[in-house]
C-alpha cells in the first residue's frame, strides 16, 4: 500500500494541474495517466469494473457538454451549420469553436470526478479518518463511532425488515417505512447510551479535552479569519488579485493552519497502527512535486505560457512541450507502483 | 471569562458563517468596472482552487467552534450512532435511488437540529455529509460546500425552537407544519447554495450564466433564469421529499428525540437551596 501522505500529495498535484490549464494535449495526458492508475487500482484488488468507467464518463460528459455549449453558444470563426429561425437560445451558428470548449470543460470536469473516484479507491474509510487533525479529535471520535456503526446499523435495518416482513409487514410506500425506521432509531439512540457509559468508564470527556479548547488558539484563529476576510473584500473590491489580497488571504490561511497545528502537536494520542514510509511513497510524492512546479512556479517553468488554451475567436492547435507532457506522467507513477491488496 | 469566551465565540460564528456566505455569493458582488477577460482569465486559473481552500478553512474554523461545545461523552456517543443512521439513509438513497434531488438525510439533520439546538444540528449536517461521503466514494472538491450547507440547515432549523416553545407547539400538528415549511424551503435552498459553486465556472447562454461586470441585478437574473431551467425540478423533488418525510415520520421522531433528550439532562440539588437547577449536556442556541 502506498502512504495516505503520498497520495494526498498526488491528489493535490492532480487538481492543481487540473485547475490551472485548459490546454487539450497537457489534459488529456492527466486525464489517462489518472485513468491508467484507476485502472491498475482495480486490477490489482481484483475487483470487476463496474458499471462507472473513467473512459465512457469522459466521452459522455464530452460529448453532452460539447453539444450544450455547441447549441447555446454561438460565439467563434468556424461555422459548422447554422440553425434557422427564432428558436430561442438554439437559433445561430453552432461553431466549431463553442464545440470544443465545451469539450475542454467536461475534460476538466471528468479528470475532477475521475481523480477523486482514484483517492477513494486507493484508500479506505480508517485511512481517511486517520487523516483528521488532532486539534478535531472530539469530532473524530464522532466520525469513528460513525462509520464504524454503520455496518451495525445497516445489520440492524435488515433485521428489522425481516422481523417486521415475518409479521407480514411489506414496504409499498414511504408510509410504510416508518415501522421499519423508528425502530432502528431507538435501538441506535440505546446503543448511543451504552457507548456513552462505556467511554466514560474509560475517561473520555475530562477536563483535557475542555483544555485544550483554549482561548488564545481560538483568538488568533478569530483573528486568521478577519485577515482571509480582509483580502477577500480588497480582492471583491478591486475585481483583480492585488498584491496585498493575496498577502492578506496567506497570512491568515497561515495562522489557522499554525493554530490547528499547534493544538494538535499538544493533544496527545495513542497510535495503535503507525503507516510505514517507504522508498516507494518518497517516488509517488517526487512525481507530484514534479507536477507541482511545472504548473505552480511560472518564474522557473518554462512551459507555464504553453498551458493556457483559448479556442475563441478561431481555433488554433495547441501549442506543446514534451518535457512539460514527460513531467506531468509523474501523476502516473502509483500506477507501477501500487502493492496488490490480495497480496 | 466566561463572557470573555462568549464574545470570541459569537464572533468567531459570525465571521466564519459570513465568510462562508461571501465564498458561495461573491458572483453577486464582484464589481462591475473589470475588464471581462483579464477576470475571466483569472477566474477559470485560481478562483476555484481558493474557492474550496477559503470554504475549507471557514468550515474548519467553524467545526473547531462547534466541537468545544459537545466533548461532552454522551453528545458525542449520540452524534456518532444518529450520524451513522443518516448516513446509513443515504446509503439506501444511492442503492434506490429517489425521484430527482430527493434525499432522506434532511428530515433527520433537521428534526435534530430542532431537539439538540443549533451546534447538534450544524455538526450533524455537516459531519452526516462527510461520513456518507466517505462510504460512499463521494469525497471531491464540492464536500466542503456541502457540509457547510447541510450544516447551515440543521443551525437554522433550530430557529424554530423559540417558535414553538413560545407558542407551545411541542406535539402539536402545528409543529410539524412549520417544520415541514422548513423541510420544504431547505429543499430548495440547497440546491440554490450548491449550484453557486460551480456556477460561475460554466459556460452557457448569455442569459443564463455569470459573467464578469454585469452588476447585481443582472446577475441575479441570470442565475433566476439558469435555476428555473436547470434545478427547480430537481430541488423540487428534495423539497417535496422532505415536507412528505416531515409529515410522516415527524411527529414519532420528534417524540423519541424528545424522551433521549431528557434522558441528556439530569437535576441536581445544592443543600441549603430549594431551588433544583437543570444541568443540561451542553449548551443550546
Amino acid at each position: 500500500m502506498i502512504n495516505t501522505w503520498a497520495w494526498c500529495g498526488w491528489l493535490l498535484a492532480g487538481l492543481v494541474a487540473l485547475s490551472l490549464t485548459r490546454n487539450p494535449t497537457y489534459l488529456v495526458i492527466i486525464f489517462l495517466s489518472i485513468t491508467l492508475v484507476s485502472t491498475v487500482l482495480v486490477r490489482r484488488a481484483g475487483a470487476r469494473r463496474g458499471f462507472f468507467s473513467p473512459l465512457y464518463f469522459l466521452g459522455f460528459i464530452c460529448l453532452t457538454a460539447s453539444l450544450f455549449n455547441a447549441l447555446t453558444s454561438h460565439f467563434g470563426n468556424t461555422i459548422l451549420f447554422a440553425i434557422p429561425g427564432q428558436i430561442p437560445l438554439l437559433s445561430g451558428a453552432v461553431t466549431l469553436e463553442a464545440m470544443t470548449y465545451g469539450a475542454l470543460n467536461g475534460l476538466v470536469l471528468s479528470g475532477l470526478f475521475v481523480i477523486f473516484m482514484v483517492f477513494n479507491q486507493a484508500l479506505p474509510a480508517r485511512a481517511l479518518v486517520r487523516l483528521i487533525p488532532r486539534a478535531f479529535s472530539p469530532l473524530a471520535v464522532v466520525i469513528s463511532i460513525a462509520v464504524t456503526f454503520i455496518p451495525a446499523t445497516r445489520r440492524e435495518l435488515e433485521l428489522i425488515r425481516e422481523a417486521q416482513a415475518v409479521r407480514g409487514h411489506r414496504v409499498r410506500g414511504v408510509r410504510d417505512a416508518l415501522p421499519l425506521f423508528m425502530p432502528l432509531l431507538v435501538g441506535g439512540l440505546e446503543r448511543a447510551f451504552q457507548l456513552a457509559e462505556a467511554m466514560t468508564a474509560r475517561g473520555f470527556g475530562g477536563e483535557g479535552e475542555a483544555a485544550a479548547h483554549a482561548f488564545r488558539g481560538r483568538f488568533a484563529m478569530l483573528a486568521g479569519l478577519l485577515l482571509i476576510l480582509a483580502g477577500w473584500l480588497l480582492k471583491l473590491v478591486t475585481g483583480s488579485s492585488p498584491l496585498w489580497a493575496g498577502i492578506l488571504i496567506t497570512a491568515g490561511a497561515a495562522l489557522i493552519l499554525a493554530v490547528f497545528v499547534l493544538i494538535s502537536s499538544r493533544s496527545v494520542s495513542t497510535t495503535y497502527q503507525t503507516e510505514s514510509w517507504s522508498v516507494r511513497d518518497g517516488i509517488v510524492l517526487a512525481g507530484a512535486a514534479l507536477v507541482l512546479v511545472v504548473f505552480l512556479v511560472p518564474s522557473i517553468s518554462p512551459w507555464h505560457f504553453m498551458q493556457n488554451y483559448n479556442p475563441y475567436p478561431q481555433i488554433t492547435l495547441p501549442s506543446f512541450n514534451p518535457w512539460a507532457g514527460c513531467a506531468i506522467l509523474g501523476l502516473l507513477l502509483p500506477a507501477f507502483l501500487v502493492v496488490s491488496v490480495s497480496k | 471569562m466566561e463572557m470573555r469566551n462568549r464574545w470570541l465565540s459569537i464572533a468567531i460564528y459570525t465571521v466564519s458563517i459570513g465568510l462562508g456566505v461571501l465564498t458561495f455569493v461573491y458572483p453577486f458582488i464582484l464589481p462591475g468596472a473589470v475588464g471581462a477577460q483579464s477576470m475571466s482569465t483569472a477566474h477559470a486559473s485560481e478562483t476555484p482552487l481558493l474557492y474550496v481552500l477559503l470554504l475549507t478553512l471557514c468550515l474548519g474554523v467553524l467545526l473547531y467552534e462547534v466541537q468545544g461545545e459537545a466533548v461532552k461523552t454522551r453528545q458525542v456517543a449520540l452524534l456518532g450512532v444518529l450520524v451513522a443512521i443518516d448516513s446509513v439513509l443515504r446509503f439506501v438513497d444511492i442503492a434506490i435511488p429517489g425521484p430527482g434531488g430527493f434525499s432522506p438525510i434532511f428530515f433527520l439533520i433537521i428534526l435534530t437540529g430542532v431537539v439538540f439546538g443549533g451546534r447538534f444540528g450544524f455538526l450533524m449536517g455537516a459531519l452526516t455529509l462527510f461520513v456518507s461521503a466517505l462510504i460512499t466514494g463521494g469525497v471531491g472538491p464540492w464536500l466542503p460546500g456541502q457540509m457547510f450547507t447541510a450544516g447551515w440547515t440543521g443551525m437554522c432549523a433550530a430557529l424554530c425552537r423559540p417558535v414553538i416553545e413560545g407558542l407551545h407547539l411541542s406535539g402539536k400538528k402545528t409543529e410539524i407544519w412549520l417544520l415541514m415549511g422548513v423541510g420544504a424551503f431547505w429543499g430548495l435552498a440547497f440546491g440554490a447554495i450548491m449550484n453557486l459553486w460551480a456556477w460561475p465556472f460554466m459556460v452557457g447562454p448569455v442569459d443564463q450564466y455569470w459573467a464578469p461586470g454585469v452588476g447585481l441585478q443582472d446577475t441575479l437574473r441570470r442565475y433566476g433564469v439558469y435555476y428555473l431551467a436547470t434545478s427547480l425540478a430537481w430541488d423540487l423533488s428534495r423539497s417535496v421529499g422532505n415536507v412528505l418525510l416531515i409529515g410522516i415520520f415527524g411527529a414519532p421522531t420528534l417524540k423519541a428525540l424528545r424522551r433521549f433528550e431528557r434522558r441528556l439532562v439530569f437535576w441536581y440539588e445544592t443543600p441549603g437551596q430549594d431551588e433544583k437547577q437543570p444541568e443540561l449536556l451542553g449548551e443550546k442556541i
